[in-house]
């Protein structure tokens, strides 16, 4: 019986350890290393078979705390071009990144290049840490396409200026597909009484969104701009207090916010708990069904 | 090597006889070819060092060890297989600073094996507890923490637990060694209460007068020395040669004494 | 006076894991007990850090945890009892190698997952806030079981913190009891990690029943002193975190240490109502 057992445990970290962290690279061409799979999506549109892609963070993979390995750090370091969001996003790689820049690795990050959203008054962030005070940067950009376009215009002058060759058609045509999906998004929206447009999310995840397409943010189940914090009675008791409120219909828990807390808020208040994926990409690894995703999952179960 | 004691058998029923047994711990044999009968009524005394073999020997007799060879029958069982008849007073007690216990819980603890798991304590075992706490004098501290007494009042206290089990068998492991001398008397004289009503008794002990008054001695030091009635075992030079040195002096009574280089009492 | 009953009446989240952290209370308040006069505080210890591992891979695997934290528990077990019957010189170390081990092996194990430290934290620390009537019911059936197979066994016990060889020469068979000792012990550590994590779990184990060695004059007593300190400690947790918005888990275990160090002092003052230590 102890036999068995050993085995199994044995078993399990032998296929642990071998599920692939990265793609490898094809030789000859630049390679440019993206953080993580959402902005990769655009990057990898972008250059097409002009150069390899490789995304550090696995999809799936919590941004805000994923820790590198020795070999992710190497392919960090031997990158042509790092692609990073910036503003902290990468908990887990920012020690890295560091290194990387001072190391004159070529670095672009995206933050650089929208109008960054900062915390604001009465965003529903009870009993607020130190980085979630009012004013506070909230690096969750993607969830804007408008502020993608920004991203990728800038991204093809440097791709041109660092790394010598020309993505501007494939650019060009990337940022008319962002403003259609802003237009189409934006109609969704429009279905959906105001008064509905009330986001309690995992964590502080959805501020861009919410600028752009008109949401309150009521509050959060981990009030925090990070996924890692520990939940307190204090900030359950004020999340349900705020969600009677303002007669929130649902609450989107995402990757990492605890799923227990969530459904417990749920039982709590009696409103839907929905799973909502916004730092991940779907299946078919476009940023366009992603954001697709996350409207629709957010406007049908708001309604 | 001795033959076996030349007691002779007018008992029918001999309740404890070990022959050509072997005792030791894991298979090493600390003391080897034991031979003795014990009838009821009668006590044998283990005399010898510490680590001469008095506490496995004794271990054996309970169960808590097995044999390593030879054989061993206590009350016409292997050892171990009569808890209801059996009684033991082992040598050290760490439990008593912590263990929030009451004497009369001690006590109480005899009773165990009668009642089993379910059993309730009827007047009967109340009154057994009773009478063991008034022999043994300490019928005053009934409700006294255990952990407050002194040593030889603990010792009191686990004696009292032995009486309550009403054994056949009693096996105690040095139960004078932090009595002082009129807990020795009282103890010498429950000794002789328990064999008149029918027990035997077995005991390890450093104090040649108790092992004088039993019925055989047994001398040990890693090997039986000698063993049969205790004036005519208990000499200078059976002593010496399972102590290492001896003191004569002139007493009342037998005029040996023994004195242990390790710890120097008496 | 109001204030510290409403964050209960108001909210069922707290009122749940009121409930669980006082089942808790009471399981660990009774089985810390035995870990307390039997000196196991290093096989509590050991146990719920093994734990982790199982838990770790079957939340990666999907399965219960309490599943894989009763398969952790096993292999712990077995191997402590491995190591103590080959050596007698250095178990301590290779038991506590064995644990070190088995903690290494579950963070590893967990690292795999996609929030690796939020459900390392959840796992070490619990989550009591989250409690489901789900999870609320096991513990439920959990307690139950512990106080019944302590009532059962309440005589070979005793007799096994007084003496594990009265116990056995008594007819009472020591390793048995002991086994079932042990398995208690694994069952409040594999049920307890919900609400106040492995490493939590612990310190709930020993500190209450700390406290109640310290004031209690029965065996008895110590066990329902225990588990008074313990639902104490939970709601005194429980309502920090609500009034001063910190972590639950760690709150109350945190409590539970104080009221510990609190009865410590008091006793150790001198007595002048108990008289000196040599009666008579």
């Amino acid at each position: 019986m102890r036999k068995a057992i050993y085995i199994t445990l044995i078993i399990a970290l032998l296929i642990a350890a071998c599920q692939p962290t990265s793609p490898s690279a094809q030789p000859g061409k630049k390679t440019i290393v993206v953080t993580y799979s959402i902005i990769g999506a655009l990057v990898k549109d972008m250059v097409g078979d002009q150069a390899n892609v490789v995304v550090l963070i696995p999809n799936g993979q919590d941004p805000h705390e994923w820790e590198p390995s020795a070999k992710d750090i190497e392919t960090l370091m031997k990158a042509d071009l790092v692609v990073q969001n910036g503003l902290g996003l990468e908990g887990g790689l920012q020690k890295t990144l560091t290194q990387a820049a001072a190391a004159g690795v070529r670095t672009f990050v995206a933050s650089d290049y929208i109008t960054v959203r900062k915390v604001g008054q009465g965003e529903g962030i009870p009993n607020a840490g130190s980085d979630q005070n009012v004013g506070a940067s909230d690096p969750h950009l993607w969830t804007d396409p408008l502020s993608m376009k920004q991203v990728v215009a800038a991204l093809a002058d440097q791709i041109k200026v660092d790394l010598g060759f020309d993505v501007s058609m494939r650019t060009q045509d990337l940022e008319s597909q962002l403003d259609s999906l802003n237009s189409e998004i934006t109609t969704q929206v429009a279905t959906l009484p105001e008064a509905n447009r009330k986001l309690v999310t995992g964590h502080e995840s959805l501020g861009y969104f919410a600028d752009r397409y008109g949401f309150t943010l009521v509050g959060a189940i981990i009030p925090s701009l990070t996924s890692q914090a520990e939940v307190t009675a204090a900030d359950m008791a004020a999340l349900k207090t705020l969600i009677q409120e303002n007669q929130v219909k649902a609450i989107f828990f995402e990757v990492g916010t605890p799923k227990s807390i969530s459904d417990a808020i749920g039982r709590e208040t009696g409103v839907k708990v929905v799973e909502l994926a916004t730092h991940i990409l779907p299946s078919d690894g476009s940023y366009f069904t992603f954001m697709r995703d996350l409207a629709q999952t957010i406007v049908e179960n708001l309604r | 090597m001795l033959p076996a004691s030349n007691i002779p058998d007018n008992n029918s029923t001999s309740c404890v006889i070990a022959r050509n047994l072997d005792i030791g711990y894991q298979g090493e044999v600390v003391v080897p070819q034991i031979n003795f009968e014990l009838t009821c009524g009668q006590s044998l005394a283990l005399v010898g060092i510490n680590g001469s073999g008095k506490t496995t020997l004794l271990k054996t007799i309970v169960g808590l060890l097995p044999p390593i060879n030879g054989e061993i029958r206590v009350l016409g069982n292997p050892p171990g297989k009569n808890p209801h008849q059996l009684a033991y007073l082992s040598q050290f007690h760490d439990a008593g600073f912590i263990l929030p216990l009451r004497v009369k819980d001690v006590v109480q603890m005899g009773r165990f094996t009668e009642k089993g798991l379910f059993g309730r304590m009827t007047p009967k075992d109340e009154d057994i507890i009773t009478s063991s706490l008034q022999r043994m004098g300490i019928e005053d501290l009934r409700d006294s923490p255990l952990r407050l007494l002194s040593g030889g009042q603990q010792q009191r206290v686990y004696m009292a637990q032995v009486l309550a089990r009403q054994a056949d068998l009693i096996v105690l492991d040095e139960p004078t060694s932090s009595l002082d001398a009129s807990g020795r008397d009282l103890f010498s004289y429950i000794m002789n209460e328990e064999r008149s009503r029918g027990a035997m008794i077995v005991v390890a002990t450093h104090d040649i007068q108790l092992a004088a008054a039993c019925n055989q001695a047994m001398l040990l030091a890693h090997a039986v020395v000698a063993v049969g009635p205790g004036e005519e075992i208990l000499t200078p030079e059976a002593l010496l040669k399972t102590f290492g040195i001896v003191l004569l002096y002139q007493g009342e009574d037998k005029g040996v004494g023994i004195v242990e280089r390790e710890h120097g009492h008496d | 006076m109001d204030t510290f009953i409403t964050p209960f009446s108001s909210n069922s989240f707290m009122l749940n894991a009121l409930l669980a952290g006082v089942l808790v209370s009471i399981a660990c308040g009774i089985i810390g007990t035995y870990i307390v006069l039997r000196g196991l505080a290093f096989i509590g210890d050991a146990l719920a850090h093994g734990v982790l591992p199982g838990i770790a891979m079957a939340l990666l695997l999907g399965f219960p945890g309490m599943l894989g934290a009763a398969v952790g528990a096993l292999v712990m077990i077995g191997g402590i009892s491995l190591i103590t019957r080959r050596t007698r010189l250095s178990s301590d170390t290779a038991i506590g190698l064995l644990f070190v081990g088995m903690l290494a092996l579950g963070v590893v194990i967990v690292s795999r997952s996609s929030s690796f430290s939020g459900d390392l934290v959840r796992v070490l620390f619990g989550e009591i806030l989250g409690i489901n009537p789900g999870a609320l019911m096991i513990q439920l059936a959990a307690t139950v079981i512990i106080l019944v197979t302590v009532i059962i066994c309440a005589r070979p016990f005793l007799m096994l913190c007084f003496s594990p060889e009265q116990a056995q020469v008594a007819g009472f068979n020591a390793t048995l009891y002991h086994n079932i000792m042990l398995a208690l012990i694994a069952l409040t550590v594999i049920t307890s990690f919900q609400t106040v994590g492995t490493l939590l779990v612990f310190g709930m184990l020993l500190a209450p029943a700390g406290a109640g060695a310290l004031v209690a004059r029965r065996v008895q007593t110590m066990m329902i002193w225990a588990a008074g300190f313990g639902s104490l400690s939970v709601y005194v947790g429980l309502l920090i975190s609500y009034y001063f918005d910190l972590a639950a888990g760690a709150s109350i275990v945190l409590v539970a240490t104080l009221i510990f160090f609190m009865v410590f002092f008091l006793r150790s003052r001198p007595k002048s109502t108990f008289g000196s230590p040599q009666i008579g």
